[in-house]
């Protein structure tokens, strides 16, 4: 049979003049009322929206819901306005947050910021001198020593749970999601609790890295652990089939393939305990110089900088928070990004299969 | 073929174990078993230790550790170390945080899944997930100094209109809000949103397409769907996230802790008051100057809060569990 | 008993669908008389039922979906202005290849889950829930367990379940995509005969992979077929009894002798 290629219309989107104009009307007259209410009587802007424009919108458009569908149509029309004024509200806050770091942060960010440190800095020094280089390395030292021990053990804890046939292995995958649960304040407090308990541990970085600990690994076992499920059982068989022994075919051929898993499950961890503030003001002593020994002695981290200099009256210093806020911002963005990155690559997240598709 | 009027043994069972195929195997089976172990030796430690700790605070102070709601830190031999106060803010502020961010939470996942084109779709999970991945410590600090200022204006307001109603009542409306449960717990619910979004967008995009086509084959609209199929079967695992984000909320620290005017007394519901506390804030707030027997003190607060959040998860994982038939796994 | 409502003829004329840029069924010009059973075969992919979708409107659910064509119900365009989806779907039931009864509701719910979806009325529960049973010939199975969950059921119940909700909303058309791929001979020859005295009381659509499902429940037949890069569209369609057995072009003659498919 032959085809002449025509453009597809959707004929259900074939809308109906009046209903245009009034779903129109529905969502301007509230916004111009709205505006109109500020201007006049200077209302905060934001109670006018959850006061007049929201209500005002919802009657509206269950109005013209109710006049093209009856019932069901006002329903709808309610629910559609609900949820995007929520969303729309939820963004905004969210959104804030990012503004106010960007902006407030910007002012402070320079070469200067990032590379130096802040010894011979006060409250009130311009922000010509001094930075967070110190802080970033004391970060970087603190969370290095965590991930070295975490990741390890967070990966084979997920092996364990996805190649061995031990039946406590819910009692596992339930403890664990247990651990995740813990609050960071009282990880801090354990490993104070250590700390006060004797000699052999002092508050250092290396203290701060065991409080993290607890904390990366649940994100890493449980990351690492979807990413070995999604191998597909079959290539297990086929290696087994051939003869190797669990571990080789575990190593050479389930490894490799899960390979970008595993790494995302790394940057995710990382992404969590590089924020921590509150176990490390619990095990760790605050520097304004730069310390590369995490086993002895006082050491500036970029979530304590924020901490320490949250709270000041000085201009400059609020500045540097904001600053020292936009680093760790970006660091966060920057591990969260290659993760997704590296997840697409590798499809992390099972996308349900698109049933109406058919044949 | 003939019967035989001799019945054939029961058939024995053969025992058949995938086990370890050579040495090799024996080695990574012992050492990723060692390694699962250790989440049962984590919390086993931190557990023992805190006790530990906590155990002299614990047995000077009896019950009312919990229950009372004084703490004299002044003689260092005459403690009296009670976290009342505490904990009910941390419950309440939690649960101003919930109250807020589910139906946030749950209208922005619901506009995900079910309303925007693929496109905007996978643009908003992005965003929404890196949020979940923000630090509580820059929530706190644009908490601190972007929001207390526009929030204490909301309490003014919903003080003014609506403060006959007991909740919103306050003694003092002239000295402002800052401090109030009510903000704090505005700031918990912008910490939490995006991971009770994130988990009831997953949820969602993972229910059965062949229910929702089968609901809206029958004649259902948008609205009857959503309330009598959509949520109904998602429920188990929105409640889960929903229960996570408390558990997150509760142990939640440093986004509030500058925000919070921590104060003594019972703040009973009266959320626009500036009064109350919570426990993570209150344990950072006096261990710098604390002695050794006011330490002890704190770690049984903190021993109380893991038992809390430990709670917590267990019961949002019985619940997700329960709803799992229905999840496609 | 409640009185039903009369079976209406169903008609396609030149539907043609796209996915996106791609047009995958060309001009089908189909009519299915009322209280007749009409079933639509042919090989995978040639879209079947991507067309069984377009009789009641929930093809257009599709992100990418297009149409051409029209629909008439009784004479009427479903597509038109004087109809909308949810009208189309009470008039038009579909059930689908995979039970899919609502597992957070027990058998009952789920037979009036229907009438509660699109918001009408309920008049008697109790016997509208036991009419619709019957109708599926699944009441006795069930009588006695109304209140249990719906997924407790076999998958053969499940589906007559399925039909039964379906049912409740006393269809001028019930389209069957598949209906009995996903079961078991037993329940499949159960269905068939449910399908066959369903049809006098309404007009049924069916479409089947199994041919000889097609010559027992179906009194006519539309062959459809896609050759590769081209839209699918409709060879031949008659009476099933010609179809099958003097079959007017040799594509049909070859699928229904099994030469391939």
């Amino acid at each position: 049979m032959t085809f002449a290629a025509r453009p597809a219309i959707q004929p259900w989107r074939r809308a109906n003049k009046k209903r245009i104009w009034q779903i129109v009307a529905a969502s301007v007259l509230p916004a111009i009322l709205t505006g109109a209410l500020v201007l006049l009587t200077g209302i905060d802007p934001a109670l006018a929206t959850v006061v007049v424009f929201l209500p005002s919108q919802l009657v509206l458009a269950s109005l013209v819901g109710f006049s093209a569908y009856g019932r069901r149509g006002l329903g709808d029309a309610a629910l559609v306005v609900l949820t995007i004024f929520l969303s729309a509200f939820v963004m905004v806050l969210l959104l804030s947050v990012l503004y106010s770091v960007l902006t407030e942060g910007a002012k402070a960010i320079s070469w200067q910021f990032f590379s130096q440190n802040n010894v011979y800095v006060s409250g009130t020094t311009s922000l010509d001198y001094g930075g967070v280089g110190h802080a970033i390395i004391g970060s970087l030292l603190v969370v290095g020593i965590t991930t070295i021990v975490a990741v390890p053990l967070g990966i084979s804890m997920a092996i364990y749970l996805t190649q061995s046939q031990s039946k406590i292995k819910n009692l596992v995958r339930t403890v664990t999601q247990a651990l995740s649960g813990l609050p960071s304040v009282v990880s801090g407090l354990f490993i104070l609790s250590i700390i006060t308990s004797g000699d052999f541990l002092t508050k250092s970085g290396f203290a701060a890295s065991l409080a993290l600990i607890p904390l990366m690994l649940p994100t890493v076992a449980r990351v690492a652990e979807e990413a070995l499920k999604l191998v597909p059982a079959d290539l297990r068989y086929a290696a087994l089939a051939l003869g190797a022994p669990n571990y080789r075919a575990f190593f050479q051929v389930i490894l490799p393939a899960a390979k970008s898993g595993l790494i995302t499950a790394l940057l995710l961890g990382l992404a969590r305990v590089i924020g921590e503030t509150a176990p490390l003001i619990l095990t760790l002593n605050t520097n304004n110089g730069t310390s590369l020994n995490p086993f002895e002695g006082a050491m500036a981290t970029l979530p304590t900088y924020i901490y320490s200099y949250l709270s000041s009256s000085f201009a400059p210093s609020q500045q540097r928070a904001w600053g020292a806020a936009l680093v760790l911002l970006i660091v966060v963005a920057v591990l969260f990004g290659l993760a997704r990155v590296l997840g697409r690559s590798k499809s992390l997240k099972t996308k349900p299969t698109n049933k109406k598709a058919s044949k | 073929m003939s019967e035989s009027s001799v019945t054939k043994p029961a058939p024995v069972r053969r025992k058949l174990s995938a086990g370890p195929l050579s040495t090799g195997d024996k080695w990574f089976f012992r050492t990723t078993s060692i390694a699962a172990s250790f989440a049962f030796v984590l919390v086993a430690l931190v557990l023992i230790f805190l006790s530990l700790k906590a155990l002299p605070a614990l047995q000077n102070q009896g019950i009312d550790f919990i229950f009372g709601n004084v703490w004299d830190a002044g003689d260092d031999n005459n403690l009296i170390m009670q976290i009342g106060p505490m904990l009910w803010g941390s419950l309440l502020i939690a649960l101003i945080g919930v109250l807020i961010a589910t139906p946030m939470a749950i209208s922005m996942a619901y506009l995900i899944v079910f309303m925007l084109n693929s496109r905007l779709a996978k643009v908003a999970t992005t965003l929404v997930d890196l949020l979940a991945a923000l630090p509580s410590v820059i929530i706190g600090l644009w908490g601190f100094y972007v929001f207390t200022p526009v929030a204490d204006q909301w309490a003014s307001i919903l003080n003014k209109y609506l403060g006959w109603i007991p909740i919103f009542q306050v003694e003092n409306p002239e000295y402002g809000f800052r401090g109030s449960p009510f903000i704090a717990g505005w700031i918990v619910a912008v910490m939490i949103v995006p991971i009770i979004t994130s988990i009831t967008r997953e949820i969602f995009s993972q229910l059965d397409k062949d229910l929702i086509n089968g609901a809206l084959a029958l004649g259902g609209s948008r609205l009857s769907v959503f309330r009598k199929v959509i949520l109904p079967t998602a429920s188990g695992g929105v409640v889960g996230g929903v229960l996570l984000g408390l558990g997150r909320a509760i142990g939640e620290t440093v986004a509030i802790f500058y925000v919070l005017q921590i104060s003594f007394d019972i703040n009973l519901g009266q959320v626009l008051e500036t009064r109350g506390g919570a426990v993570a804030s209150w344990i950072l707030a006096r261990f710098g100057e604390a002695t050794a027997n006011e330490q002890s003190g704190l770690m049984a607060a903190g021993l109380v809060l893991f038992i809390i959040t430990l709670i917590i998860n267990s019961i949002a994982n019985v619940i997700v569990n329960r709803a799992q038939p229905w999840r496609k796994d | 008993m409640s009185s039903l409502s009369t079976a209406s003829t169903l008609s396609s004329e030149d539907i043609s669908v796209w996915f996106g840029e791609r047009q995958v069924l060309s001009d089908v010009n189909l009519t299915f008389p009322a209280n007749k059973v009409t079933a639509l075969i042919g090989p995978s992919g040639c879209g079947k039922s991507t067309f069984l979708r377009t009789l009641n409107r929930m093809h257009e659910l599709i992100p990418s979906a297009g149409l051409s064509g029209s629909v008439f119900l009784d004479g009427e365009d479903i597509y038109g202005e004087d109809f909308d989806a949810v009208t189309v779907r009470i008039k038009i039931g579909m059930v689908f290849q995979k039970p899919n009864p609502f597992p957070t509701m027990s058998i009952k719910d789920n037979i009036l889950s229907g009438l509660r979806l699109s918001g009408r009325k309920i008049g008697n529960a109790e016997e509208l829930v036991e009419t619709s049973l019957r109708r599926a010939s699944i009441w006795n199975e069930v009588k006695d367990r109304l209140n249990d969950q719906a997924i407790s059921l076999s998958g053969g119940q499940q589906q007559r379940l399925c039909i039964a909700r379906s049912l409740a909303m006393d269809p001028e058309v019930l389209l069957m995509d598949e209906p009995c791929s996903a079961l078991d001979p037993g329940s499949t020859r159960r269905i068939e005969e449910t399908i066959k005295e369903l049809s006098s009381s309404m007009t049924i659509v069916i479409v089947t992979h199994n041919m000889q499902q097609a010559q027992r429940v179906s009194d006519q037949t539309a062959f459809f077929l896609a050759d590769d890069n081209t839209p699918g569209g409709v060879v031949e369609f008659g009476a099933t009894e010609q179809i099958f057995n003097g079959p007017i072009d040799q594509r049909t003659n070859d699928y229904v002798n099994g030469h391939f498919g």
